[in-house]
């Protein structure tokens, strides 16, 4: 008893990533189709950055609207080299008709593997740390800080958008294949093992990282400065420094969880730095149960999963409101969402029953 | 020489909050291990006073000297407050300010010396000897049975006892107290004081608070604050004895304490 309530956490992460191991064996078997790994593979990225808003809100309390750019960045640093990769390094169709006559200095940048991937996760960590440094210098806090990641975020998607020649606007880079080429098909089938387990364990890579960090005296000091930020201040730590490497890190995970995204999507548009889709990250965090990591990936693939499975049909047109409901009933009744029912309201309700009997 | 029996000095200090002159011309000098109390009605700048030290509040004018030994002399204005800390001034807020969702043993571990630094929060981990001094701590504020609790689950006192116990990790030179006493039944006052007495053979402590029986309980030195001036600064006795003393304070937010 004693053990699950210890590693509780942990074995619930072995048991996602085992059912998740299972799925091309699954797929092998005729079980499920091919869409459904991809869709999986999705849910990973996903997950892997609700880990890192999970780090930043659940546990040091910033609310971040804004991390769909980071992700969105990350997305479309990959998407560049594997676009160049599908035009063999030659300038693109969207870069014609925009009126660009050679490859522009910034793509030529992303076509050697190595540097696509340092940039990939190097340009979001800058400019999270830029913009970081001067917000938590100024002691810029709660709803202020939500508000300006939100303007930014939105500022960066209008950018995107009017850079039409560079970025392809709207549309975004489309018909790109997976780093370990094409996965579609049955033909391709291997290519996408190898894809889905090394998301897999980029997964597993991000939460041991993460779990390394909460269960240090790091971990205790982001609670810290979430409960008593003036009290951190005056135990002797430089809360904004702390801060802002926290807002790097989980900047440097959503871009990597955005690169990894590209990959099973095979396109990148601006929609995924909209702030819609911030929002939306958050509610993965929320409804799994924040300050607990298990919750931020519980949380990504339980609300992903439901879409996946109620957003065709029937419930296309009521989706957008139901995970609205879902998340209204998060925040008033379950704070500590799906891991907070299981290890708290739970026991404490058959507590009372056995009191009561 | 002074530096040898002053721990603090506060030099002309001003400040105006928008035309609100809060403090003017304060001139206080601190004793090495003493107890001080500052105390006056409110709005006397008593707690302005405790953030210009902490340089929570930046003066207008004046300058807050610090001496940590008799050879070493630290200029506190216009010092970041966590390098403050790091000097050896502790500062302890009105609020019990603990960290709720930690337990009492977690909270003092974030109060220890040194690892301040991320690569330290990161990759240290407790020495033995660190565990140990957290229990001596924790044993002197009584609070060594609750090191597994929860700090938001304590009681309002042994909240105060504990953030009193944070600050005493630190090793600071100077503690800071802000109504240490307040909400507290007698009983809880009385060991306080007693706290404060044992803590005084290491560090100086200034304290700010309302309820006289305390200040009799432990005081060394009293400065008695009104309208952001210094009235008159002796011992306990000697400020209760002073007409103008009883007229401005004692006359009136002294009462429900007397």
């Amino acid at each position: 008893m004693n053990f699950i309530k210890k590693h509780g956490q942990n074995v619930c992460f072995a048991v996602i990533v085992l059912v998740l191991a299972l799925m091309p064996l699954l797929l092998t078997a005729g079980v499920i189709k091919s869409t459904m790994v991809i869709f999986l593979g999705k849910c990973i990225c996903f997950a892997i950055v609700a880990i890192g808003l999970d780090l930043i809100w659940g546990y040091t309390g910033i609310l971040s609207l804004g991390h769909g750019l980071f992700f969105a960045l990350g997305a479309y640093g990959m998407g560049m080299y594997l676009k160049l990769q599908a035009t063999n390094g030659n300038i693109t169709d969207f870069m014609k008709t925009g009126g660009l006559t050679e490859l522009p200095r910034i793509w030529q940048a992303f076509e050697p593997l190595p540097m696509a991937l340092v940039l990939l996760v190097l340009i979001p960590a800058l400019l999270a740390g830029i913009i970081g440094f001067f917000i938590f210098r100024n002691r810029v806090k709660g709803v202020y800080f939500s508000i300006i990641s939100q303007a930014l975020t939105w500022a960066a998607y209008s950018i995107f958008i009017a850079m039409s020649p560079y970025t392809n606007g709207n549309v975004g880079i489309t018909e790109i294949d997976p780093i370990v080429g094409s996965i579609r098909g049955a033909k391709h089938i291997g290519n996408l093992y190898l894809l889905f387990y090394a998301a897999l364990a980029i997964m597993i890579l991000i939460y041991a990282v993460a779990y390394f960090l909460v269960k240090s005296k790091f971990g205790r000091l982001l609670i810290a400065i979430r409960d008593g930020e003036n009290r951190t201040y005056f135990s002797g730590y430089c809360v904004s420094d702390y801060k802002n490497f926290i807002y790097v890190l989980s900047a440097i995970i959503a871009a990597i969880a955005g690169a990894l995204f590209v990959n099973f999507n095979g396109s990148i548009t601006p929609s995924q730095m909209t702030i819609s889709y911030s929002i939306t990250m958050i509610i993965w965090v929320a409804v799994g149960g924040r300050g607990t990591l298990i919750g931020a990936v519980i949380g990504a693939f339980v609300i992903n999963l439901c879409e996946y499975n109620l957003s065709s049909g029937a419930f296309v047109d009521i989706w957008q409101y139901i995970i609205g409901a879902i998340f209204c009933i998060t925040i008033l009744f379950f704070k500590g969402g799906i891991v907070g029912i299981v290890t708290e309201q739970l026991p404490a309700l058959l507590h009372r029953r056995k009191e009561n009997s | 020489m002074e530096q040898r029996s002053t721990v603090l000095k506060i030099n002309k200090i001003g400040v105006n909050f928008d035309g609100f002159q809060a403090l003017t011309d304060v001139d206080i000098k601190v004793k090495r291990n003493t107890i001080h109390f500052f105390i006056g009605p409110n709005g006397a700048g008593k707690t302005t006073l405790l953030d210009i030290i902490c340089a929570k509040t930046k003066p207008t004018s004046g300058k807050v000297y610090y001496y940590p030994d008799s050879n070493h002399e630290i200029c506190l204005t216009g010092m970041r407050e966590y390098k403050i800390v790091g000097a050896g001034i502790g500062r302890k807020f009105q609020v019990p300010s603990v960290f709720v969702n930690l337990t009492v043993g977690e909270n003092m571990e974030l109060s220890l010396r040194g690892n301040k630094d991320i690569r330290g929060a990161i990759f240290h981990r407790m020495t033995q000897e660190e565990k140990d001094s957290i229990d001596a701590v924790l044993d002197r504020v009584g609070l060594l049975d609750k090191k597994d609790f929860k700090a938001g689950s304590l009681a309002h006192g042994q909240k105060q006892w504990l953030e009193i116990g944070m600050q005493l990790l630190q090793k600071p030179k100077i503690i800071m107290l802000d109504e240490p006493a307040a909400g507290m039944g007698k009983p809880e006052t009385f060991k306080t004081g007693e706290i404060l007495k044992d803590i005084k053979k290491e560090c100086t402590i200034i304290v700010v608070e309302h309820d006289m029986d305390f200040v009799k309980q432990v005081a060394d030195t009293v400065t008695v604050l009104h309208e952001g001036k210094v009235l008159m600064e002796g011992t306990v006795t000697e400020c209760l004895a002073d007409p103008t003393v009883q007229a401005v304070y004692l006359g009136r937010g002294g009462e429900r304490n007397a």
